[in-house]
């Protein structure tokens, strides 16, 4: 057991044990514990394998910042075991080891695999002889990736969700300075969210024995009413949105300030051994001790280039850890740490450092000695201890306001990149801007969270003079920040693998090789050796690759630079990111009652419609034999009003519509201003000043979005109103349709009451309708545009009334014949982004003699006056086959020279039938065409007529 | 011709898009000015609980919705209260005018000779209100239209997208909001409403015990 004494503020609850289990085995730890501190007082070193060459890895950061303790959690992979907090019954297991985490047969990677695996080996091994590829990959597919999906989908689904918030303010990290800010934003008004990825806001406060201080500054925050989100770091920063993840829920931030307070990261230090289970940050093991009441071992040495590991050895050393030797890099140097050490007689090795570390599953000897000194070299001295903390500085956490826009440079003095440069709205405090003390921190962050409430208008001129004052005394502290040693890139030459990437197993030998082949800069380097791309996303190995990479090319630090910092910041699941599907289908009014009767539904646009009911051919046949009832209630419709309606009308489709009369019905061919075919649909005028326009199903919105568009550049005196969802609309056509409409309503239905082409008023079963008397399958017709929420009791008064005469409800595949049997075209389908209504074989709607110009006219009259090279015309088969849409028209056998765009068997005509693109010296009646589908070669006849009822008798009677 | 072809007619039945919902949630319909209303649900204790403790939502697409278009000098951003009607702008040329749906006939006749171009969208819109200490948390889940006190105070109007959808958001009370959005969409956006207020505790209530709580 390796629990200290109860220590003051530690997170953990002495009296209340939770259980778990890891890798099935049943662990205890206490309430408050993370699964990595649980599993640590449990005695574990072993915490994971790594990527490539499967070693043991340990606790490092504590933090939640490097691979280390990543960890399977209730069949979640990717946990990071020291941050999420144990509960009870959780189910723990390790990742990326087979077959047991202490025994891993990948291994062998490590000890022989060197050869098979330098930097961008996956570019180069494995690929030769190629016949054996679906063998390596079946091994390389096994040995990729860390954890395990589980294979079930039920598994593998859990709820998350998206939730927008919109604030004054965000401040990201909840430490001194961030709990800071957010307070002195929140006093002068602010509407503030703080988002921090501890399960607790404090930071560094709580690490360091300030729990009293972080508690009072986040009860003091909370009062304020500060929206605090704990476990919830920032993912990215995007223009004005910051996504937060907090658990199963993914906070879409929009802030109008936004004030990072992301800390610094402490770095490790590259030597042989660096990743040995036992190897610490120093920051690491002091959180053990102090958050969780935990020796992180029982003999320590620290090895430092700052005041921070100096610190750490003195908390060690009161939390009753021994501490063997202390090495500082720094030759001078007495600071109060170095001196509380002197008086506990630390032996302390100045201008020395870690020059190795060793031990078989975990460390047991540490060397230490000046930098650079090789194998036996001078002033060398091992040591036996099971801990090594390391300091070899931090790196300001820089990355997500990089992202936001804000630039680095090199500080030679403090050995890393620091701000240089904000972007607008944005504010940095704390560690991140160079203000290092507790008292510092709290400070910066106080006049960052005030000088952002400031610029959004809180605040009076005696707080703005006030936090001015305190801006310059912050400003100038930073120039006092402590002294620091830069650490060499590697500090000896002895043998054995020193790791710049912990997540990647990626080298400091790995990547003089990416340089010696060419990647020498830090970007290439990166895309090479995939430094910097894993779940640490840069904040273990950023610096020390970018040390590395200076050194092997011989340039500045400040000449390398680091690589663009991109989103995630933060490892997230797929699914955080997916939040809850949303999948907008729109439904007409009567979708309940087509599910009543058996429908297949499918999709058709962003409509759910019926497609059939069950039977297409009899459908059909019924619209002929009785009569057929249709839901069309996809179709676009819009209300066209105002004294210029009917010119807005003559000037957005090729044919007139001015000149109609009122209660009168005129088909209408919308082109582009290229003359292309862009929409259809039939346009009734309802009196003098308005026009009711229908749209395809599917152009509907983009109709819309025309007619606005032209109408707000020509300013003419008409309002449109889109009332597609407000409308239903069933067509009830066949030979008994005029006798059912007529049992339904005081209209005089009679063909010469009601012709061919008139639009009424009238209502049915006591519903108002508009009444349009067109006919797309070619039957006697009649379209009813009612209010939509009478749509259920108009569908059932029409079934009802017609249900004795043989009235059957018909679906959109049995239209689509019904409509092809009329060789009327469906836009989109029949025509593609090329076709023009010439080639569509509507010369007739095109009015070129129009004295209204019209778009599209100027490359109509192109067209017109141009040789057409193909056109649409119907054809017959004899064979029985029904051509796949799309099979191509060949003229002799040759290149193809059109293709066919609708096709189907018609049983009221005894055979099949279609629509095909052609050669225009081929668009004559009897003409024979050769269709070639799927390997088949079809002898088809071309019609240019409707194949049923050519000359529209039928429909007009 | 009229457009009376747009206006639900009190010798039909009219229904909301969402009725399927909410008969499947245990709505009780009642028929009232022509419409079938869900008028309550579990009970009203229960459902005034919803309201007053996390969120509850009701439909009450049953709404007089009058569009006008033509100058109307209503200030954008937020509805006016006036003849018992919510007159929310959507442009400074185009409005809609909400009602109880009795007075819709005569709404329209009234602003018929006012406006150039008034049309009757009762049919093209659905409206839910959600209304409860959680409904913002509610929306949250699927709307960035922003509803804060800053940004929407009470009688605030925001038209913008909820649910990845075209709609508006009216503030009626502190903390009950009416949410417009197009009736082809009621199914769906039942079903995205009710996921957000129950995982959040809430629920459907009815139209009497929506009136009660909010009274
Ligand atoms: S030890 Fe858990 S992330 Fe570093």
């Amino acid at each position: 057991m390796t629990r200290l004494p109860p220590q003051d503020g530690e997170r953990v609850d002495r009296e209340r044990e939770v259980t778990f289990t890891f890798d099935g085995r049943e662990v205890t730890g206490l309430e408050g514990d993370t699964i990595g501190s649980a599993l640590f007082a449990s005695g574990r070193r072993t915490f994971s394998r790594s990527f490539k060459y499967h070693r043991r890895r340990g606790l490092m950061c504590c933090a939640g910042q490097c691979p280390n303790c990543l960890v399977q959690v209730d069949g979640a992979p990717g946990v990071r075991a020291c941050t999420e907090p144990v509960q009870e019954g959780m189910e723990v297991e390790h990742m990326n080891a087979r077959p047991s985490l202490e025994f891993d047969a990948m291994r062998a990677t490590d000890l022989f695999g060197g050869p098979f695996t330098p930097p961008g080996f996956y570019y180069k091994t494995f690929i030769r002889p190629r016949r054996l590829w679906p063998l390596y990959e079946k091994i390389l597919r096994h040995a990729a990736g860390l954890g395990k999906v589980p294979k079930e989908q039920a598994e593998r689904e859990w709820r998350t969700e998206y939730r927008r918030r919109h604030a004054d303010i965000l401040v990201v990290g909840g430490g001194a300075a961030g709990l800071s800010a957010a307070i002195a934003a929140a006093e002068l008004g602010a509407d503030v969210v703080l988002a921090d990825e501890g399960p607790e806001p404090g930071g560094r406060l709580l690490a360091e024995g300030n729990h009293a201080r972080a508690r009072e500054l986040t009860a003091r925050a909370r009062d304020l009413g500060v929206e605090l989100l704990t476990s919830a770091p920032a993912l990215g920063a995007f223009d004005g949105l910051v996504p937060v993840w907090e658990r199963d829920t993914l906070h879409q931030v929009r802030a109008q300030r936004i004030v990072y307070a992301t800390g610094a990261i402490e770095q490790p230090l590259l030597f042989p051994g660096n990743d040995l289970p036992g190897v610490m940050l120093s920051g690491g093991a002091v959180r053990l001790a102090t958050l969780y009441g935990i020796s992180p071992g029982s003999r320590a040495v620290v090895a430092t280039v700052d005041d921070r590991g100096l610190e750490a050895a003195v908390a060690l050393l009161a939390r009753g850890v021994e501490v063997a030797t202390v090495a500082d890099l720094r030759e001078h140097g007495n600071s109060d740490a170095m001196k509380q050490l002197m008086r506990q007689g630390v032996h302390v090795l100045r201008g020395a450092t870690v020059l190795q570390a060793e031990g078989r599953s975990s460390l047991q000897r540490v060397t230490l000695g000046p930098p650079g000194a090789g194998e036996g070299g001078a002033g060398e001295h091992e040591l036996t201890c099971d801990l090594l903390a390391v300091s070899g500085g931090s790196a300001p956490a820089t990355s997500l306001l990089a992202q936001s826009g804000a630039r680095t440079r090199y500080d030679e003095r403090l050995g890393h990149f620091v701000l240089s440069e904000m972007p607008e709205g944005a504010h940095a405090a704390g560690e991140v801007a160079g203000s290092g003390s507790l008292f510092e921190a709290e400070r910066s962050g106080a006049v960052a969270g005030a000088g952002a409430a400031h610029e959004l208008g809180f605040g009076d001129d005696e707080s703005r003079a006030r936090v001015e004052t305190e801006r310059k005394t912050v400003l100038n502290s930073r120039d006092g920040m402590p002294e620091v040693a830069v650490p060499p890139a590697v500090t000896s030459s002895r043998r054995g693998k020193c790791f710049a990437c912990l997540c990647e197993d990626v080298t400091a030998k790995d990547i003089h090789l990416s340089v010696e082949e060419g990647y020498d800069s830090i970007e290439l380097s990166k895309r090479y050796t995939t430094t910097t791309m894993g779940p640490c996303q840069g904040r273990m190995c950023q610096l020390p690759a970018v040390r590395l990479m200076a050194e092997e090319t011989g340039t500045s630090l400040a000449d390398v630079g680091t690589t663009t910092a991109r989103p995630p910041w933060h490892a997230v699941p797929m699914g955080a990111l997916a939040g809850r599907p949303f999948e907008p289908a729109k439904r007409s009014s009567m979708h309940a009652r087509h599910r009543e009767l058996g429908a297949n539904v499918l999709w058709a646009g962003d409509w759910r419609r019926a497609y059939d009911y069950g039977d297409p051919r009899a459908e059909a046949l019924a619209v002929h034999e009785t009569a057929g009832l249709i839901d069309v209630s996809t179709l676009g419709k819009l209300i066209v009003r105002g004294p210029d309606a009917g010119e807005l009308l003559d000037r957005l489709y090729p044919n007139r519509f001015s000149n109609l009369a009122p209660g009168r019905i005129r088909y209408g061919v919308m082109a582009s201003d290229a003359g292309r075919i862009m929409d259809d649909g039939t346009i009734c005028r309802l009196d003098d000043d308005s026009f009711y326009v229908t749209t395809t199903s599917s152009g509907a919105g983009a109709v819309y979005q025309w007619f606005s568009w032209w109408l707000a550049d020509w300013r003419l005196n008409v309002h449109l109103t889109d009332v597609t969802q407000g409308l239903s609309a069933v067509n009830l056509a066949g030979p008994r349709a005029r006798e059912i409409l007529a049992s339904l309503t005081d209209l005089d239905c009679s063909a010469e009451g009601f012709a061919y082409l008139d639009g009424k008023r009238a209502d049915v079963a006591g519903v108002p309708c508009l009444l349009l008397r067109i006919g797309f399958v070619g039957e006697v017709g009649y379209e009813l545009h009612f209010p939509s929420a009478h749509g259920e009791h108009l569908w059932d008064a029409l079934m009802e009334a017609g249900g004795p005469l043989g009235l059957r409800p018909f679906g959109l595949e049995p239209q689509r014949l019904l409509r092809l049997q009329k060789m009327h075209i469906l836009v989109g389908q029949d025509t593609d982004s090329e076709s023009t209504p010439f080639g569509a074989a509507m010369p007739w709607i095109v009015k070129l003699d129009k004295e209204q110009p019209f778009i599209g006219k100027w490359a109509l009259e192109k067209a017109a006056s141009g040789e057409l090279e193909t056109t649409l015309v119907g054809f017959r088969l004899a064979d029985g086959h029904v051509p796949t849409e799309g099979a191509v028209v060949l003229p002799d056998g040759d290149g193809p020279v059109g293709q066919v765009t609708s096709a189907r068997f018609s049983p009221q005509l005894g055979g099949v039938i279609g629509m095909a693109w052609v050669p225009v010296s081929l668009a004559k009646d009897g003409a024979s065409v050769t269709i070639s589908d799927e390997g088949r070669r079809l002898q088809a006849e071309v019609v240019t007529k409707p194949f049923y009822d050519p000359d529209g008798e039928v429909l007009r009677s | 011709m009229s457009y009376e072809f747009l206006t639900p007619a009190p010798t039909a039945l009219a229904r909301s898009p969402m009725e399927r919902q909410a008969l499947a949630a245990g709505a009780r319909l009642e028929q009232r000015d022509g419409w079938n209303v869900a008028v309550a649900y579990d009970g009203e204790p229960p459902e005034r609980g919803r309201c007053a403790a996390t969120a509850g939502f009701a439909d009450r697409s049953h709404l007089g919705k009058v569009e006008l278009q033509g100058s109307h000098g209503l200030p954008l951003g937020q509805a006016t209260r006036r003849d018992d009607a919510w007159w929310c702008p959507f442009t400074p040329e185009k409005a809609l005018v909400l009602c109880e749906p009795a007075d819709t006939a005569t709404l329209l006749e009234r602003l018929e000779g006012t406006f150039p171009t008034v049309v009757d969208l009762t049919s093209a819109l659905a409206a839910l209100t959600i209304s409860g200490p959680l409904a913002r948390e509610v929306f949250a889940r699927f709307t960035a239209i922003d509803l804060r006190d800053s940004a929407t105070p009470v009688e605030g109007f925001r038209p913008g997208s909820v649910g990845r959808t075209p709609g508006a958001i009216l503030r009626e009370a502190g903390e009950s909001w009416l949410m417009l959005f197009g009736a082809a969409l009621g199914s769906y956006m039942w079903t995205v409403v009710a996921d957000a207020a129950e995982s959040l505790g809430g629920g459907p209530v009815g139209v009497d015990a929506l009136a009660v709580a909010n009274a």
